[in-house]
């Protein structure tokens, strides 16, 4: 009943003309960077994150997992229309989205995806609301070898399945944690590879490295390519209404997303973009038809859209809990929480109880206030794929500049969003991973952090991790899934997990 | 150009994070490295610093070894991304002598032609717009006090 009484007044506190506000701005801004190929909800995240400071901790949370939720429903607008997919969690869509298109039944696919979501989003939130207060109190037991070694497995995850090659992915860890590194050291005001540069004896700010590797690098790499116009098929309104047939072939799928996706979000890496493939494989496997498949089947369409924005929410609980984030975006976040001095973890929901069920409610109403957006503006939101690079991307060039100077009055941090921007760039034409090195420079001073405590505590014997259960637990799975990665080609299987996430931000 | 525009800059980059890893350690080793039960400042940026050159190492025998390498960018594709590079730093350098309405203004233009929308009044119309846009959401919604340059 506790909690429930919390929820109430995470409603009343939403229910403010701020939190409003950015609730809808955030899923509004979502849907559109969703629905235009191009910018994705990372890179707009990083491009907020300035906006935000201005307001609340909660408020700034709210905004931000609205751009992420409301572009999982954007995503999926081109994937269907214009077999283009607005975000990387939408390519599974284009599969049989696009052919529903063909066949005349866009705007039937459109309204279920934009129910399924609906459906996804409530049951993550639920998800969400009843796990994380749990895993908290599990947290609060956890002591820094038992950090260390679950940030040492989420490593190991993460640099695995967010890059072709793991090594790269792994390089791209050590080098964030290695920027982590510069400045003067917390625990022992030791100044480390500052050279004597009194700019550096803060450290490197997150937000400039973060707009540029995700911001400048996105501009960049669309003022390189060539653009071609889109083509998108109109859809008008009376056409939004599925068969009857249809929506009962989309219940299942939906609920089954929903929950695979939830679970999907727990894993390191681009959690959305995996569970859409994986819901796809799974419609496509328990299906009595799935010749169908590729041709306009429903099931392919509705699974995976539910199964990313369910994965939205599940991705939300390491980093609520924890203050672990597993995703570019929750990292993000994160970095959010911090400029505003809110530590997430397990002492999130006794400390700043507030902040997690105010934006609990927040996305509820979210959540609604996207099903609203998404299907009567579906005709609009296409209309704004049409919009050219050209007319874009020095709009958001600007902004990114202006922004990024505005936080501290700083152009030393424009220099190193530039510079990062043009970096950024070659490492995503050299297919290096740039979550991972992001999530890196974010937990670079946890896990230095969690080392040394580790260390200090067993006096420097590292065979007593040993008698810690829940560290032995993480260390083997580590292991264990190291070992399967390496055996599994000797038995001649693939590892499908292996997903390029670096193509869509 | 296949093979040779590989080596020259993605094997170059990865022969940089290997010395980079390498002087990473190397720096932190001075720092002090101190025990495993009494850790110094250089102890965990010394295994990052190794961590970095191992890897890289890796990556960089396995780069030397393959022989799929594509051009980055082509000569346009180079010309557009210097462009837009000099215009992000001269963005900086003039914004606090210029103000940054006016630069802002300017730099807008300048990506537009850059990324070649054509004509003059587009590009002039989206620079305004933007340059407007900036003005209005800094300084009057969220007040925040910029360089204003000559425009005082």
């Amino acid at each position: 009943m506790e909690g429930l009484g919390l929820l109430v007044n995470g409603f009343v506190n939403s229910f403010t003309v701020v939190n409003l506000v950015a609730c809808f701005v955030g899923a509004l801004i979502g849907t559109i960077v969703g629905v235009m190929p191009g910018l994705g909800p990372t890179a707009t995240m990083a491009l907020m994150l300035p906006f935000t400071l201005s307001y609340g901790a909660t408020t700034g949370l709210i905004m931000m997992t609205g751009v992420w939720y409301g572009a999982m429903y954007g995503g999926s607008t081109t994937s269907i229309l214009v077999n283009i997919p607005g975000e990387a969690a939408s390519v599974v869509t284009c599969l049989d989205g696009y052919q529903m298109s063909k066949k005349g039944r866009a705007g039937a696919a459109l309204a279920l995806v934009a129910i399924g979501s609906f459906v996804a989003g409530t049951i993550g939130i639920l998800g969400l609301q009843f796990f994380a207060p749990l895993l908290g109190n599990a947290a609060l037991s956890f002591g820094p070898p038992e950090f260390l070694c679950f940030m040492i497995f989420a490593f190991v995850l993460l640099s695995n399945l967010s890059a072709e090659a793991p090594l790269k992915g792994a390089l791209m860890i050590a080098f964030g944690l290695f920027l982590s590194t510069i400045g003067i050291n917390p625990m022992d005001s030791y100044p480390r590879f500052t050279f004597g540069v009194e700019k550096l004896m803060l450290g490197i700010d997150f937000l400039p490295v973060a707009m540029g590797l995700f911001g400048v690098s996105e501009i960049l790499s669309i003022a390189l390519e060539k653009y071609v116009r889109p083509q998108i098929n109109r859809v008008r309104l009376r056409e939004l209404y599925p068969s009857r047939e249809e929506a009962r072939r989309s219940v299942y799928p939906a609920l089954r997303g929903s929950i695979l996706g939830f679970f999907m979000g727990l894993l390191p890496g681009p959690c959305t973009v995996i569970s859409t493939f994986v819901s796809y494989a799974l419609e496509k496997k328990i299906s009595k038809n799935p010749g169908e498949f590729g041709h306009g089947a429903v099931e392919g369409v509705v699974g995976p859209e539910s199964a990313n924005n369910s994965a939205v929410m599940g991705s939300m609980i390491p980093l609520l809990t924890l203050g672990i984030p597993f995703a570019a975006p929750s990292a993000i976040m994160l970095a959010g929480l911090r400029m505003h001095n809110v530590e997430p973890g397990p002492m999130l929901f006794t400390s700043h109880p507030d902040v997690f069920w105010t934006f609990i409610a927040a996305m509820y109403l979210g959540n609604i206030m996207l099903l609203i957006l998404n299907l009567p503006l579906v005709g609009a939101f296409a209309k704004i794929a049409m919009i050219r690079p050209q007319i874009l991307m020095p709009i958001i060039s600007v902004i990114c500049l202006v922004g990024v100077y505005s936080v501290r009055n700083s152009l030393f941090d424009v220099w190193v969003m530039i510079i990062a921007g043009v970096v950024g760039l070659f490492l995503r034409k050299w297919k290096y991973p740039i979550a991972p090195f992001i999530i890196g420079v974010v937990l670079g001073p946890t896990t230095e952090n969690s080392l040394r405590q580790t260390f200090l505590m067993f006096r420097g014997d590292l065979s007593l991790v040993a008698d810690r259960p829940i560290s032995v637990t993480f260390l083997a799975l580590a292991a264990a899934f190291l070992a399967f990665k390496f055996a599994a080609p000797f038995f001649g299987k693939k590892f499908p997990l292996k997903i390029e996430e670096e193509s869509k931000l | 150009m296949g093979k040779a525009a590989k080596f020259r800059l993605e094997t170059c980059f990865d022969f940089l994070m290997l010395v980079l890893g390498i002087v990473i350690a190397a720096v932190s080793w001075g720092y002090g490295f101190g025990s495993f039960g009494r850790p110094g400042p250089g102890l965990y940026p010394f295994f990052i610093g190794a961590a970095i050159a191992i890897f890289a190492f890796f990556i960089l025998v396995s780069d030397l070894r393959s022989d799929t390498g594509k051009p980055v960018l082509d000569k346009e594709g180079a010309v557009t991304l210097i462009l837009m590079t000099v215009t992000f730093c001269l963005w900086i350098v003039a914004m606090p002598l210029l103000g940054y309405v006016v630069v802002t203004l300017l730099a807008a233009f300048a990506f537009c032609k850059i990324l070649k929308l054509e004509g003059w009044w587009r590009p002039l119309a989206v620079s305004g717009g933007t340059a407007l846009f900036i003005y209005l959401l800094f300084d009057y919604w969220m007040y925040i006090d910029l360089p204003r340059g000559i425009l005082g």
